[in-house]
This record gives C-alpha cells, structure tokens and sequence, in this order.
C-alpha cells in the first residue's frame, strides 16, 4: 500500500529523533506501519532530495562500517512542517473516519 | 552489465553528471545494505541480490522522479554557459562598459532619431532595445543577491520585457502577432527553465545569474 503525497511527511518523522541514512528510513517506515507502507527506494530518494531542496532536512556525509554513507537530518524549518502536517493529518483522518465509519 | 548497472543506466538517463553520480552512490549504498540484510536474514547470494534490486522499484518512475528534483544535463549545460556576462567580464574588464553602454547607445540613437524625426518604428525598436538592453546587460552588475530582491527584479523584467516587445512592434502587433507570441514564447522558456532549475537549488548554491 502506498498513500500518495505522505512520503515527505513519513521521512521527517523518521528523522525527528535521529540522523539517519536512507536505507534505515526506509526501514523504519516499513516497521512502524508494520510492512503496510512499503515505498519503493527509488522514490524515496528523490523524495529525500526534494526535502534538501526546500531546506527541511540537511545532508552529510559519515562513515559506518567503514563504507562512506549519505546522512539526513531534520532541520528547524523541518520540525515546524513537521508539527503543522501531523495537525493537518489528524484532521483529515479524523474527518474521512467521519464519513466511512469506524471500522 | 549488472543487474544493477542496467537499473542505474536508465533511472539516470538524462540526468547531469554530477546528479547521476550522487544517484549512483547512493542507490548503490542502499542496494549493498539490502542485499547484506536479505544475506543475514538466510538467503542465498542470488536471492539476496534479486530482493534489493526488487526494492529499488522500477527505474523508470525513479528516473522521472529524479528529473523532477535534481539538474538533467540540459539544465546543468543552461547553468555553464548562461553566465556569458561574468566569463567575459573576467576575462576582458573592459567589457564591462561596453555591456553597460548597449542600453545607453539604443537610448542616444532613440532620443536622437525622436527629437529630428518624431516617433517612427524605427525609434520605438530602438526604445524597446534600450529598455530591454538595460534590464539583461545592466543586471549582472546590480546587487541582485537575496531572493527577494530577485523576486522584485523577476516581477520587474515580467513586466517591462513584454511591454517593450509590444512597444517595438507597436500598432502591427496585431498584424504581427505570430512573431510576438514566437518572442513572448523565447522568454517564457527561459524563464520556466530557470524556475526549474531553482526549485531543483538550494539558494545557498545559486549562482548569480539565477537570482536575474
């Protein structure tokens, strides 16, 4: 399953606590919608770069395992899109749930 | 070629070299951290690898996507060469004056021609390029460095470019439209290539020439 137009906002929350690389966003995704949410990497790094773009995470590189790796990290701006997407979120699903009923 | 090789080939097509290389490092990092997960999780060296490659997607749509974010060899050969002016400031300093007296000779000509003949086409051109001279040849020199004073300055040439095409061609606008929208249209390409470029920018690595 793929909800169109989440996957920023699923990426800042997977940084909101650490810096992390693209693999392990992935990862996490995937783990806390427990395999529901299951986004092809191929979209999310473009994703990730869009999100570099507009200043809402920053990049850097590190070393882990002895394999240079590229890190993200969510920024000031990042963290107040973040905090303003989750409010339009819950709004929506509160009123989609509304309409269809809880299940 | 590799499996992988072949996805990189077409999920980087036409993408600037700098940009395919990023792609390329970073999806060959996850591809290895997939396999290496799918290996420590019990499956064999071919499963392994034919469950990263799974993960990465088509590469088609990965390709569309990074045309979207990141600079494809056509943007980035616009970015080269569309600072013509500074190149060649540097290395001539006198062309310096010389870009800067373009508009200010179209002026002369047009004040000179308006005050012994009247307004004829021949000054309206001649005004037309001198406001459209300025604005192209005088920018690069102007303090044009943070993005609302180029915000101003894009709304600014919006406005005086168009104009000064309609002032050129002046009554037979109509009769000539088909060459005003063929102008019209060269400026609104340029314009929509530079957009593109900028959102795919951070301002920070703006060169100048995307702030005119």
């Amino acid at each position: 399953m793929n909800f169109k137009g989440t996957l920023p906002t699923l990426i800042l929350e997977a940084l909101v606590h650490e810096p992390t690389h693209g693999y392990r966003i992935a990862q996490r995704i995937k783990e806390r919608s427990e395999g529901v949410l299951d986004f092809k990497e191929g979209t999310l790094y473009p994703a990730l770069h869009k999100l570099e773009n507009e200043g809402l995470v920053e990049s850097y590189e590190a070393v882990e395992k002895g394999r240079p790796r590229r890190y993200y990290r969510i920024t000031p701006t990042g963290r107040r899109t973040l905090t303003r997407d989750r409010a339009e979120w819950r709004e929506l699903s509160k009123a989609v749930t509304l309409i269809l009923g809880e299940a | 070629m590799t499996e992988l090789e072949g996805w990189l080939t077409l999920a980087t097509r036409r993408l600037s070299k700098d940009s395919a290389a990023l792609v390329r490092s970073e999806i060959q990092e996850h591809y290895e951290s997939a396999r290496e997960s799918a290996l420590a999780g019990g499956a064999t060296e071919e499963q392994a690898a034919r469950t990263a490659l799974a993960t990465l997607g088509e590469p088609q749509v990965a390709n569309r996507q990074y045309r979207r974010v990141l600079l494809t060899s056509e943007e980035a050969r616009i970015l080269r060469e569309s600072n013509w002016e500074a190149r060649a400031v540097c290395k001539y300093p006198v062309a310096k004056w010389f870009l800067l007296s373009i508009p200010v000779a179209f002026l002369s000509a047009a004040v000179a021609l308006l005050l012994t003949g009247g307004m004829s086409p021949i000054t309206r051109v001649l005004l037309a390029a001198a406001i459209a001279t300025s604005l192209v040849c005088v920018a690069p020199f102007l303090p044009i460095y943070t993005p609302s004073r180029a915000r101003v300055y894009r709304a600014i040439k919006c406005i005086v470019l168009p104009s000064a095409l309609f002032l050129a061609f002046g009554p037979d606008s109509r009769k000539l439209s088909w060459l005003l929208i063929c102008c019209l249209w060269l400026l609104v390409h340029a314009e929509t290539t530079r957009m593109s470029i900028r959102r795919k920018l951070p301002v920070a690595q703006w060169p100048k020439q995307l702030y005119l």
